[in-house]
């Protein structure tokens, strides 16, 4: 990787981070569906550094349409059941899991390899999409429409409800 | 100025852990769902830096594949979470 790619790369992780600890914290629904917006846009540029031009496109779109869910106007809050110290609990687990996850990459020995592709090779990974995974395609698919249609069928029947 | 495999996961796994620390803490449930895609990224970024620096033989491109996939499924997760928790919530 040279340099321009590493300066890339390091900015985008920083708008990436700083959006993602936006989501976790900020208060309001639209400011968290801006920071996940700014999240969306620094995966990509982070994808784009690491020769993954396509898949940052397609991160940058998918994380856009997740920013207009979490700020539209449908929002409903939820209280969830478990209590304060669970709920810190959680977070120390994951302040756990940050330093394992650290160690073990920075301890860890990897293979090195020389990469062949192109910035954006949208045909190579069409190809494996379409052609030799194309099951697990499908399966991410029938996800998608089985979520949409269920979020479809849930709002649905709450305006039902609340109608009566 | 260079950047390797390690700078990559430790990208990662601050993402997984920024993700889990935000589904962990937020009381509301509407507002823990869109730290699942947070959890996908940092997946997605790890499997695309093992893609870039470290695919020795086989497919390269098997981790971009990986995460594309990974950010289709966070869309329909977030959509399916927030339609349900929108079932039961109040505005």
């Amino acid at each position: 990787m040279d340099s321009l790619h590493a300066i890339g790369f390091y900015v985008s992780s920083g708008v990436l981070l700083i959006g993602a600890l936006g989501v976790a914290l900020l208060p309001r629904r639209g400011m968290r569906g801006a920071a996940l917006a700014i999240s969306g846009l620094g995966l990509a540029g982070v994808y784009y550094s690491l020769s993954a031009g396509f898949v940052g496109a397609i991160a940058f779109v998918c994380y856009l349409g997740c920013a207009l869910m979490v700020a539209g106007p449908q929002y409903r809050t939820v209280e969830a059941v478990a209590g304060s110290a669970w709920r810190q609990v959680g977070a120390i687990g994951a302040a756990l899991l940050l330093g394992v996850l650290a160690f073990s990459a920075f301890r860890g020995d990897f293979v090195s390899a020389t990469f062949k592709g192109g910035p954006f090779d949208a045909v190579a990974l069409g190809r494996l999409l379409f052609a030799h995974d194309v099951v697990a395609t499908e399966a991410v698919a029938l996800l998608g429409l089985i979520a949409i249609a269920g979020a479809a069928a849930a709002w649905r029947l709450r305006d039902r409800t609340s109608a009566r | 100025m260079t950047a390797g495999l390690v700078a990559v996961f430790f990208v990662a796994c601050a993402m997984i852990a920024v993700g889990v620390f935000g589904a962990a803490w937020r009381r509301d449930v509407s507002a823990a769902v869109p730290t699942i895609p947070l959890m996908f990224a940092g997946a997605g970024i790890a499997f695309a830096g093992v893609a870039r620096f470290a695919a020795a033989g086989g497919t390269h491109l098997l981790g971009q594949e990986f995460a594309v996939l990974l950010a289709v499924a966070a869309v329909a997760l977030v959509a399916l979470g927030l339609g349900i928790a929108g079932r039961e919530g109040n505005r």
